[in-house]
């Protein structure tokens, strides 16, 4: 029996290509790729490496559209063995809560994971919320910003971790199954290989489950799932500033700068 | 239109009903009326009650006052004496009551273990509105919380409001493109849960004549699940630096600077100033400083009194961090920047040139002050 590891994957506009209507202020979307959270791409390299250590067989897992097929392409490229796209479109408009529960159903369909490892948050809404509501759900042991796996321990069916807080390094025992969110560039992962690429097309690894099968009330799906709405948008209040910009050439506007910074009274000496 | 009786706002919230059938069974169906109070829950260090938890007193005092309502600090632990002197600052700072559940299961950090005793409370205790700051610690336990609870919960609010009509809370957030603010609400779920970063809310102000109740929760009726998780060991880290959150002199760098070597101009300007270096996510990007030196709306918010933005062209995301900072001076090769737009005073010019400039006249008037003061 060896250890079975999922990995939560999100499927997120490229942030560094998104533009934004000056006029506006809404996303120019059109024609922006989207690609595996980056953040998640430490996961990954977390599962392989206890692949390589504990021989597990990870699987990823996205609830996504259909185009996020090419994103868990990329991680079966990395090494990891299969995947789950959770594809429906009765999820569309899932908050945090009603995302998490998909992925906690998903967890529970899949039965006998030992660990469950998710980014630490997303490029595109940061909320970090996922990876502890779906511990909520399923009521599992979890722990945040883990950098490292110190050890597996098959018998006992622990994990003990190690994560850093701004001041503090703290080591963790979980009782399996547990999950875990990954700190962000904790790991350095790693490329795609071609052996790994032509898997995809030689073995077919990836399923897709709709709501079919997994069976769950739409009460609890997509918006009417999603206890949070959005009510209104609107523009960012600017604060206000000065805005002088000091003419002249580097030496004479440095020098009106300091002068002006006297002025205000902001620096930690005397004028 | 006069014949209109007003209603007031607390009358609204009481009448407010949601149907149970429209809701998804695995929530649970309570009515709105039923949740009173506001609730702050204060993350206790070491040091006492930290101070983004109490900053988290200046929204909620607002939010109270508007609903008609008090508010309640939230502590845990099991050390007594530590958690009354973290309850009186509470209630210096705005709460008008402190709940305060001491057990030995709270004697170790565990987030799980912290996050089902808060949700045992809200069961029992049902309040309208949580509210815990976004610490790395309050980041992993809020949602937690609201998984618990099947409650909505918004993340990295900037501003909060009240929606006149219903009394929903507003929870206010940028979202993608930081120039734009959503308005978050959970309008058939209660309680509302949400966080804010620290440094986006100013502390309250500290009144020691202001008095409010403690309230010793009984354990023997918050029984926890026993944790299956223990914490192994703990090794502080020697930190030399301050963190940018709680510096007075930031000198921040983005992309322009380009280069680590860039960095240490920046950090030679910085020491003179007795300040700290941070810096934009493109230069977090590069590996030219840590994700806990980044300013902006993925990382940190800070208030020095003088923040410099060097070679940073001044995105949405990256100015919303700097919302709070006294005086903003940019420095930047390219005019039409809009760092400029966001800065009290800046310069027009490559900072190779520049800043060399800024730190001799700065490190001149400095050891003259030195002299004479
Ligand atoms: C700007 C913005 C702000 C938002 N704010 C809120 C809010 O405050 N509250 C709220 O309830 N909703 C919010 N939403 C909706 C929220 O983004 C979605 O519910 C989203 O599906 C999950 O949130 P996240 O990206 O923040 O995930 P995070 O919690 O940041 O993700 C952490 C990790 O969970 C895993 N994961 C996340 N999504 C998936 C997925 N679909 N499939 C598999 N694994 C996944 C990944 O490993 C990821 O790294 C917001 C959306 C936007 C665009
Ligand atoms: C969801 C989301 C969240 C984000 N969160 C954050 C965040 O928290 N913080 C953040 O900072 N960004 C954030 N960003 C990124 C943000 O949009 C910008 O991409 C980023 O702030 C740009 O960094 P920069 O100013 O260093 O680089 P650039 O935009 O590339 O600007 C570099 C500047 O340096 C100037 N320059 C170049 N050479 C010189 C020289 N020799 N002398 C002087 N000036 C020079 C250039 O004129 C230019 O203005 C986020 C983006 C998204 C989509």
């Amino acid at each position: 029996m060896s250890l079975k590891v999922v990995v939560g994957i999100k499927w997120v506009p490229n942030t560094q290509a998104v533009r934004f209507d000056p006029k506006t202020g809404t996303l120019i979307r059109e024609g922006v790729p989207s690609i595996v959270n980056p953040h998640d791409l430490d996961a990954v390299e977390l599962a392989l490496q206890l692949k390589e250590r504990y021989g597990a067989k990870v699987t990823a897992i996205s609830m996504a559209p259909p185009s996020a097929i090419k994103g868990l392409e990329h991680v079966i490229g990395m090494g990891i063995d299969d995947a789950i796209l959770v594809s429906d479109r009765v999820f569309a408009g899932s908050d945090t809560l009603a995302t998490s529960y998909v992925i906690a159903q998903t967890l529970k369909r899949i039965g006998d994971f030992d660990l469950a490892l998710f980014g630490q948050e997303t490029i595109d809404s940061s909320t970090a919320h996922i990876p502890a509501q779906v511990a909520g759900w399923l009521e599992l042991p979890y722990m945040y910003y883990v950098d490292r796996v110190e050890e597996v321990d098959e018998k006992q069916r622990t994990v003990t971790v190690r994560r850093m807080l701004e001041d503090r390094l703290e080591w963790y025992q979980l009782k399996m199954p547990a999950i875990l969110g990954v700190a962000m560039k904790s790991q350095k992962p790693r490329p795609v290989s071609i052996y790994n690429k032509l898997r995809v097309r030689m073995e077919n690894p990836i399923q897709v489950w709709s709501n079919k099968e997994l069976g769950l009330d739409p009460r609890c799906l997509g918006l009417k799932g999603s206890p949070t709405l959005v009510s209104k948008v609107t523009w960012t209040p600017e604060v206000p500033r000065k805005k002088q910009v000091i003419e002249g050439p580097p030496s004479e506007a440095v020098k009106k700068l300091v002068e002006k910074l006297c002025e205000e009274g902001v620096l930690p000496f005397e004028c | 239109m006069s014949a209109e009786k007003k209603v007031s706002l607390a009358e609204k919230r009481r009448q407010k009903k949601v149907d149970c059938d429209k809701l998804c069974p695995e929530w649970g169906c309570a009515q709105p009326y039923e949740y009173e109070g506001v609730w702050v829950v204060g993350e206790v260090d070491e040091q006492g009650i930290t101070e983004p938890s109490l900053q988290m007193l200046t929204p909620a005092r607002r939010i109270a006052d508007k609903l008609e309502t008090f508010v309640e600090g939230i502590l845990l632990g099991s050390d007594r004496e530590q958690l009354e002197k973290a309850a009186k600052e509470m209630i210096y700072h705005g709460a008008d009551r402190v709940r305060i559940l001491v057990s030995e299961e709270l004697a170790t950090y565990i987030p799980g273990v912290y996050g089902e005793a808060i949700a045992r409370l809200a069961e029992a205790r049902k309040p309208e509105v949580i509210f815990l700051a976004a610490t790395m610690r309050g980041r992993e336990i809020a949602p937690y919380v609201a998984g618990l609870l099947k409650a909505g919960i918004t993340a990295d609010c900037t501003q909060f409001e009240v929606d006149e009509e219903t009394g929903d809370l507003l929870m206010i957030r940028p979202p993608f493109a930081a120039i734009l603010l959503a308005y978050i609400k959970t309008p058939f779920r209660r309680p509302q849960i949400a966080t804010a970063r620290p440094n986006i809310f100013p502390l309250p102000p500290r009144d020691e004549s202001r008095e409010g109740e403690i309230v010793w929760e009984n354990p023997e009726d918050y029984k926890l699940s026993k944790p299956p998780i223990s914490l192994v060991k703990v090794e502080m880290l020697k930190r030399s630096e301050v963190p940018i959150e709680k510096a007075e002199y930031i000198v921040s760098g983005g992309r322009g600077v380009g280069t680590k070597e860039g960095f240490k101009t920046l950090e030679e300007l910085a020491e003179i100033l007795g300040g700290v270096v941070a810096g934009s996510r493109k230069a977090v990007d590069l590996g030219l400083i840590p994700h806990e030196r980044q300013v902006g709306q993925t990382g940190k918010s800070v208030r020095p009194k003088l923040y410099i933005a060097v070679g940073i062209s001044g995105a949405a995301q990256h100015v919303i961090g700097i919302r709070e900072a006294g005086l903003v001076v940019a420095i930047n090769k390219d005019p039409d920047a809009p760092i400029f737009k966001n800065a009290d005073y800046g310069i027009v010019a490559d900072w190779r040139e520049a800043l060399p400039i800024l730190i001799e006249e700065l490190r001149k008037l400095k050891e003259r002050s030195g002299k004479t003061g």
